[in-house]
């Protein structure tokens, strides 16, 4: 019985090859979408998963309320895990100190690599389930020891084990090789983690940290906490116990911020990481759900292509059943065979969509900045897939299935019968459909790509031009600032040279504690600091407003404040040059203003700063290459004066624009998303639409025979075949447009700096729709048009 | 008795009038019987044809099919009745164009429970019978208007029915492949099964053992 549908179902789709084309062709590439997002939805949702202990773990953070307003923050004070693990110990498995995650050098023999790094206590092995290839988890416990990712080790020792080998960590600290673990999944936070290295070291390495550990202090946050919860405690009592803990150990002053601690579940980390008055506000999640629903949304226009061309397709098929009927069929087998002949299509449609997928994987994977695998071993995977066949031919099958199988016998057998007007009205609505859902798509692709123009085209503050940055990653640097400047000055190959403590594109530091005349004594400062060399503004070209640069002229500079925009806003100061600050106990002059440099987010405010001088505190050094020189050469000259006086350190430079566009790396990434689901999208409703055309105009040959005959010209009769289908994307506009508004309104307030969404780009969209619409209907219009009238109505 | 019509009307609403399409029609079916349905266009002939085939409703009257009163039947029963009881003929032949000739004798089979080897057996005997064994594999588009209302009716046959209704089996074809067609009918008739046919010939008519005459929906008379 199966292979009897079968064979007429596939004579069938032979016999009709156009039809079958758009049909298969729409439907394998609509799966085809719907595999992609879901394999996608699939990394998103399984992040970080690769963990045992996902469930447990939870990263430490903390509330602060300033002047009414609580944000998060990620860094804690040095005291903190020992006074969990002291206080609270019954509540945690794991209490984890860490560093916050950047590039330290490791060195083996006369080889220096800069490498992702983390400083962690010893239960980061076991907290994290490590795969272990040499070694195991108690690998951190020996305070000299130090840990490789596989890459890391292959780096520097091939494939051999390098166990108890000695190797050197930001050419201070000699560590012995007590792990090698398998490297961190790539859909996962702790990815790229290169080393790890014990927290002990921390305090060995940096006098900053070695302070906070000697004077136990609650003050000062610059690290992080991971805990994984007891198997008996809950995220939720934990939350509650150890809610005031900052509280209870800061100082008078710190308490005005109210500090306090909340569990940030591992399960969270990558998809929920936004904050907003003190609740978590999810984050990614909402992509994730955006792109879900769009990859239904593709897989139902692709169903209704298919639904419209079989029901265009009705009249052909209901002799066939008729004859059925009479010869004993009855209603059910007859939908059974309606059923298997769309599950037929869909299986090849699958077929053809997995080929796509398996081909666009590579590109994909770079598009979306993953590293999806095609998962052809994977049980689960199939099994969903044949869900999905079953799904997708239930969806596209079922209308023409309930449809073509109610036909009467008596009226399909005489030969007059022909479709009624109920399903014509039944496509249009199905045309209307998708060209909603299209319109709804390039409307919010347009507000995507003006977001993005919009906040590519803010005003930075400086200008980066041939700027590079380099992270001084050993206390190698100490001291020799004026020496390297000099010699790099020279040299002809550096224009200017300078140091901060915060790159150019982020904020390292946020402090505290600042006072001024006027002040109202209830507002709770915190203002980003930044500690620079006198020469920082010269180099990065900052644009200063009112006063002066800092001088080496004067003595005094050593304690004045430059300040951005942003914070004379912030701290309402009239006429801010040479007002005093206090800070820290100690006076600070003003002695300019610059405009806003944006470091952090383009989509945000600029952060109110302060800019002072202080050698000692600086992380970064900032050269301005020379611009009549070549790049290539200037690079070259710099990393040779730099391994002159900072020997085994890897010259590892960034450019500071590229650093700075990474910045559009998440909205540009949705932004290309977006704009190939709405092409996609329109592509499979023009086959649709391009079906219903060739039908329409089949249909009606006679008429515009006869039409022709008493004197209609061609540019009549194609008014008279593309008028209809026009109304119906006039109709799908006036539908999307408001959706649309509402929709793009809502993704764009996720934005403080924010385009507007004006008029016309709903009438660009709604132009475009049309002409689309003309130029697939007008091809088949035309050609019903021009053919000549004899041959249209011999066929009678 | 085979079937038994009582009293049947069916009718259309024109504006405002009533239009019989069958007036007060009686009509008993024995056993083994080849009747002739004859009239002018639009008499009715192929509306009383569809009443008794179960493809048309009926307005009022009683309808009885082997025992069974068919007004209160539903859908599947109705197909159930198809399979075993009715085959049908009709004058377009109405073959699956995407079936062979093979596949479009098999198809009855199919909605029954018959096991493939036992199709393969039925389905061969049927052309053999009909000498269209070297046509198996062709297309219906491939035939001749005779051959393709021989296939029609090698299906009809194919499952066995008690009755066959042939809505004018010959009215597309030559008086030749007519003659073929009725002197098959006649064969059948011989063999036991009940013919009702439909037709505007005389000589075709001529094959039956009885012949009905309709006009504006109403048997006129009855002759055996």
């Amino acid at each position: 019985m199966i292979k009897n549908y079968f064979k007429i179902a596939l004579r069938n789709l032979f016999k009709n090859k156009g039809y079958t084309l758009i049909n298969i062709g729409g439907l394998s590439l609509g799966m085809a979408i719907v595999l992609l997002i879901g394999l996608w939805v699939h990394d998103e949702l399984t992040f970080d998963k690769n963990h045992d202990n996902y469930d447990n773990i939870s990263q430490v953070m903390m509330w602060r309320t300033r002047n009414g307003k609580k944000a998060i923050r990620y860094a804690m004070p040095y005291p903190l895990g020992d006074e969990l693990r002291e206080k609270y110990g019954e509540d945690f498995k794991h209490v984890v100190m860490s560093s916050f995650h950047g590039d330290n050098i490791l060195s083996f023999k006369d080889k220096n690599l800069s490498l992702r790094s983390g400083f962690m206590e010893s239960g980061a092995l076991s907290m994290f389930s490590l795969d272990m290839i040499y070694g195991n988890w108690d690998g951190l416990n020996n305070p000299n020891s130090i840990v490789l990712s596989e890459t890391a080790s292959k780096a520097f020792f091939g494939t051999e084990n390098p166990l108890g080998k000695t190797m050197k960590v930001n050419n201070e600290l000699n560590v012995l090789i007590t792990g090698v673990y398998r490297d961190i999944a790539d859909n996962a936070t702790l990815k790229g983690l290169d080393f790890i290295v014990p927290w002990e070291l921390y305090s060995m390495l940096y006098p900053w940290v070695k302070t906070a550990k000697d004077n136990n202090l609650w003050g000062n946050n610059s690290y992080q906490l991971y805990v994984q919860v007891a198997d008996g405690s809950t995220m939720t009592s934990v939350n509650g116990r150890i809610k005031d803990v900052i509280y209870n150990n800061v100082s008078e002053y710190s308490r005005k911020s109210q500090p306090e601690l909340v569990l940030h579940p591992m399960k969270n980390w990558h998809l929920r990481s936004n904050w907003k008055n003190g609740v978590n506000a999810g984050g990614f999640i909402q992509y994730v759900w955006l792109f879900g629903i769009i990859g239904l949304f593709v897989l139902l226009l692709a169903c209704i292509n298919f639904m419209n061309l079989s029901t265009a397709q009705s009249e052909k098929r209901a002799k066939e059943v008729g004859i059925r009927k009479t010869v004993g069929s009855s209603k059910y087998q007859l939908i059974n065979q309606f059923l298997s002949e769309s599950f037929l299509v869909v299986l090849v449609a699958f077929i053809v969509a997995i080929i796509m997928v398996f081909m666009a994987m590579p590109w994909f994977n770079q598009l979306s900045d993953k590293q999806i695998v095609f998962p052809f071993k994977s049980v689960a995977f199939w099994v969903m897939s044949i869900a999905f066949i079953l799904f997708t031919s239930i969806l596209a099958g079922s209308y023409p299935a309930l449809y073509l199988s109610s036909f009467r016998p008596v009226k399909v057998l005489k030969g007059t019968f022909k479709t009624g007007k109920s399903t014509t009205s039944f496509r249009k609505a199905l045309v209307v459909v998708q060209f909603t859902v299209s319109v709804i798509l390039v409307i919010g692709t347009i507000v995507v790509e003006k977001q993005v123009d919009y906040s590519k085209n803010r005003p930075i503050g400086y200008n980066m031009n041939s700027l590079i940055m380099i992270e001084k990653t050993t206390n190698n640097f100490e001291g020799k600032y004026n020496v390297i400047r000099n010699e790099l000055i020279n040299s002809g190959a550096v224009v200017e040279m300078a140091e901060s403590s915060s790159p150019l594109t982020d904020v390292w530091s946020t402090n505290g504690g600042f006072e001024w005349k006027d002040k109202d004594p209830n507002f709770i400062t915190s203002i980003a600091t930044n500690s620079v060399s006198h020469d920082y503004g010269k180099t990065v070209g900052w644009d200063l407003v009112k006063g002066r640069d800092f001088s080496r002229t004067f003595a005094t500079d050593s304690t004045a404040f430059i300040l951005n925009e942003a914070a004379v806003k912030y701290m309402g100061l009239e006429d801010p040059v040479g007002k005093t600050i206090r800070w820290n106990n100690e006076e600070h002059q003003v002695i300019g203003v610059v405009k806003d440099i944006l470091a952090v987010s383009p989509f945000e405010p600029v952060l109110q700063t302060v800019y002072m001088i202080n050698y000692p505190n600086t992380n970064w050094i900032e050269l301005k290459l020379n611009p009549e020189r070549s790049i290539t050469s200037s690079l070259s000259t710099v990393e040779t004066i730099l391994s002159k006086h900072v020997p085994n350190v890897p010259f590892d430079y960034q450019f500071v624009d590229d650093t700075f566009a990474e910045k559009f790396e998440a909205v540009e990434r949705i932004r290309k998303l977006s704009t190939i689901f709405a092409i996609f999208a329109i592509f499979i409703s023009c086959l649709g639409l391009f079906g219903l055309a060739s039908y329409v105009a089949e249909q009606r040959t006679k008429e515009i025979g006869i039409r022709k005959v008493v004197g209609a010209s061609v540019f009549n009769l194609w008014q008279l075949l593309s008028k209809d289908f026009v109304k119906l994307v006039m109709l799908s506009i006036i539908v999307a447009t408001p959706l649309a508004y509402y929709g793009v309104i809502k993704w764009l307030n996720n934005y403080t700096y924010r385009t507007e969404v004006s008029w016309w780009v709903f009438a660009i969209a709604g132009i475009g729709a049309i002409g689309i619409t003309l130029f697939t209907v007008s091809f088949q219009a035309l050609k019903v048009a021009i053919t000549n009238p004899i041959k249209s109505l011999r066929t009678e | 008795m085979i079937l038994q019509l009582k009293d049947i009307f069916k009718w259309v609403n024109s504006g405002g009038n009533r239009i019989f399409l069958l007036n007060n029609v009686d009509l008993t079916v024995k056993e083994g019987e080849f009747i002739s349905i004859m009239g002018a266009s639009g008499s009715g002939k192929t509306t009383l044809l569809n009443v008794i085939g179960m493809l048309d409703n009926f307005d009022e009257g009683e309808y009885t099919f082997l025992d069974e009163s068919v007004h209160d039947l539903k859908e599947k029963h109705r197909a159930n009745l198809y399979k075993e009881y009715i085959g049908f003929v009709f004058q377009a032949y109405h073959l699956i164009d995407e079936l062979t000739v093979y596949e479009n004798i098999e198809t009855p089979l199919l909605y029954k429970k018959h096991s493939r080897s036992e199709r393969k057996a039925m389905v061969a005997d049927m052309l053999d019978r009909f000498n269209i064994v070297g046509k198996k594999d062709l297309f219906p588009s491939q035939l001749s208007g005779g051959q393709q209302q021989l296939v029609g009716i090698a299906r009809a046959l194919i499952s066995n029915p008690k009755l066959i209704l042939a809505d004018e089996p010959t009215g597309n074809l030559n008086s030749e492949q007519g003659e073929e067609i009725m002197q098959l009918f006649k064969k059948l008739n011989d063999e036991g099964v009940t013919i009702i046919q439909v037709t505007h010939s005389e000589s075709n008519a001529a094959y039956g053992s009885r012949t009905i005459h309709l006009k504006d929906g109403m048997v006129v008379n009855n002759q055996s």
